[in-house]
């Protein structure tokens, strides 16, 4: 398993629009991606998840995947996240 | 025959009809507990729901976005996932849905963000599909009409107004929702009489039996005699000649008997607002709400989606477009920006205070202002101005503003005018310096009341006192006008007072140049200004 903590940057915080791109670019990921926000953890496929955690601007959150392809997958979300998932 | 009299109204008009009882389809679950071997087949029920959902869902879509998040939310494992869950648990499928729908809404409905909380009646407008589907019942369809009715429901949502054939809803009451609800705003854009919040509607009412409806006076007659429908039938003659009356007007420019021409203009938050009330042949937009723009996106807009809008609006009214830059705060918030909890919201961060802070951000709307009055003939105003020193600060950063689109050759209107709302009570006791420095007053008396009386306007127990036929009110406004005058700007008012028939005369003699309104108040207006020595 991999794991990174990224503080999210967006202006209104993982809300309907970040929670649509981050869940659909999750679903593409063949490891299985956990959402870490404070002692919570999130399946992040789920745009109903994220949207329900109400995830603020400035939140330290942690992303771990566990699977053959787990490092890239890492990568391509970490990077979606701090790229204000098309924001 | 009964009466009924509501006290809040929002539309006009005078309508008797049969009643058409808009009942919710029975959605209730069944009760029933599953055994061990018949959990696949309530897991195939749900399954073949889903897919009838997601394929409705999916052409709903494609004519109107709320669906394309509808679409996304009924597609989402959790949900499934949790049904199973439930399905396992020994619950039948209708059962298992109901209660996972129960509780995600449940989750949004307890979040502190008001966006969030809203999101709660989208998860049960698809909870209801997804039943609807799951009992093999078809939901009410609005679009089937095919006479002239009033409907009459609980409530009605998109889903049940997206169909809706507005040539057979003649009217439409409901027992819940209030005049800001979904179905009153498209009601009163589609001009069809509403009346919401009806307690105890539902059980006095039968299908087919007759309503005699006036939207204006909030009045209900149900299954009128013969004397009543009389009454209502010559109200409506009466009714409909004076809105001839009034739509003939349409074409008279607003000058007073003494010959002084008036400038009547429209308040709108959008282009679409501007086309709807092309007809009533307004002079202009006198408050351009720009803040509804902010509003409806989920980002701060950019300088190009402003832009396109912006010259939309003003390429559809040549003549003058004045648009308030970003009045948020107080009771206004931005589904992506936290705002912090204040003790007074209306006294504390919003508006112009914002702007001044966020600089980058008030830049990019008012380079896409400049940018766009190119294209007709825009106005800047600045909202909640307390101090000279705000005023000139706004108006340098506009300066600033057009020295990078010089830079960049984009062309926009050198002239353009700068001005100020009066709506705080400093901006009214300093009115002749703010006069020297603004290009034009708008006054809001909807702040202005509030701020002068110290008279909460959302507060229910001291709604009575607040008036803005106050003499501290109307001194104000005689001394704002008179400031103006002084330095030869113009004087105009965007508040919910431009638009009362009692105050337009008392307007008119203190010298009022440029009264705002919505549209639908024009006609009248235009009729008192017309009958005006």
């Amino acid at each position: 398993m991999v794991s990174k903590k990224i503080v999210v940057s967006n202006p209104s915080g993982l809300h309907a629009r970040p929670a649509s791109v981050l869940a659909k670019a999750a679903m593409k990921c063949d490891s299985d991606v956990v959402l870490a926000v404070g002692d919570k953890t999130l399946n992040p496929k789920s745009i109903l998840n994220i949207m329900a955690a109400a995830i603020k601007k400035g939140t330290e959150i942690e992303l771990r995947c566990d699977g053959k392809t787990e490092a890239e997958d890492l990568a391509t979300l970490v990077a979606l996240i701090e790229s204000g998932l098309g924001e | 025959m009964k009466k009924i009299n509501v006290a809040k109204t929002a539309s006009r008009g005078i309508v008797a009809a049969p009643v058409y009882l808009y009942e919710e389809a029975d959605l209730a679950p069944s009760e029933a507990v599953v055994s061990e071997q018949e959990k696949a087949l309530e897991k195939e029920k749900f399954d073949k729901a889903k897919e009838e959902v997601l394929r409705e869902l999916e052409s709903l879509s494609a004519e109107n976005e709320i669906f394309a998040a509808h679409l996304e939310i009924a597609g989402d494992f959790t949900l499934t996932e949790n049904v199973y869950e439930k399905i396992d648990a020994s619950m039948n499928a209708q059962k298992a849905l109901h209660m996972a729908v129960e509780e995600l809404a449940e989750i949004f409905a307890a979040m502190d963000d008001a966006y969030m909380r809203e999101r709660a009646a989208d998860i049960k407008d698809i909870g209801k599909r997804f039943m609807a589907a799951l009992k093999g019942i078809r939901l009410p369809d609005l679009g089937s009409l095919n006479r002239g009715v009033i409907v009459v429901a609980r409530d009605l949502y998109p889903s049940d107004t997206v169909k809706m054939n507005p040539e057979f809803v003649l009217g439409i009451l409901t027992e819940e929702g209030g005049v800001t609800s979904h179905v009153s705003i498209l009601a009163k854009n589609l001009d069809i009489p509403i009346l919401v919040g009806i307690k105890g509607l539902l059980t006095e009412l039968t299908d087919g039996v007759i309503v005699c409806m006036d939207a204006d006076l909030g009045e209900v007659v149900i299954d009128p005699d013969e004397d009543e429908q009389n009454k209502y039938q010559e109200k409506k003659v009466a009714y409909e000649a004076r809105r001839k009356h009034l739509i003939a007007l349409r074409k008279t420019e607003p000058v007073t008997k003494s010959g002084r021409r008036i400038s009547l203009c429209i308040n709108a938050g959008s282009p679409e607002d501007i086309r709807k009330a092309m007809e009533v042949g307004a002079d202009g937009v006198g408050l351009f709400r720009s803040e509804l723009l902010y509003m409806e996106k989920d980002h701060f807009p950019t300088e190009e989606e402003q832009f396109a809008v912006y010259r939309e609006a003003a390429k559809l009214m040549p003549k003058e477009l004045t648009i308030r830059t970003l009045d948020i705060g107080g009771d206004k918030t931005l589904p992506y920006y936290t705002f912090e909890q204040e003790e007074n919201p209306f006294l504390g961060w919003r508006a112009i205070r914002i702007s001044l802070e966020m600089k980058d951000m008030f830049k990019e709307q008012l380079r896409a202002i400049l940018r766009a009055s190119y294209f007709g003939h825009i106005r800047i105003m600045f909202p909640m101005i307390i101090s000279l020193e705000e005023l000139q600060e706004a108006r340098t950063l506009v300066e600033a503003c057009k020295e990078e689109l010089r830079q960049k050759e984009i062309p926009f209107d050198e002239k353009i005018e700068m001005g100020m709302m009066v709506e705080t009570p400093a901006s009214v006791i300093l009115a002749e310096k703010f006069a020297k420095e603004a290009d034009f007053f708008s006054i809001g008396t909807n702040d202005l009341t509030q701020y002068l009386l110290a008279v909460d306007r959302g507060n229910k127990k001291i709604a009575a006192m607040y008036d803005s036929f106050h003499p501290a009110v109307l001194a104000a406004i005689r001394h704002i006008i008179e400031a103006g005058h002084k330095e030869g700007i113009k004087v105009g008012m965007c508040g919910e007072m431009a638009g009362d028939p009692k105050a337009v005369p008392i307007l008119l003699e203190m010298g009022l140049d440029e009264f705002s309104m919505s549209a639908t108040g024009i006609d009248y207006v235009r009729e008192i200004i017309l009958e005006h020595p």
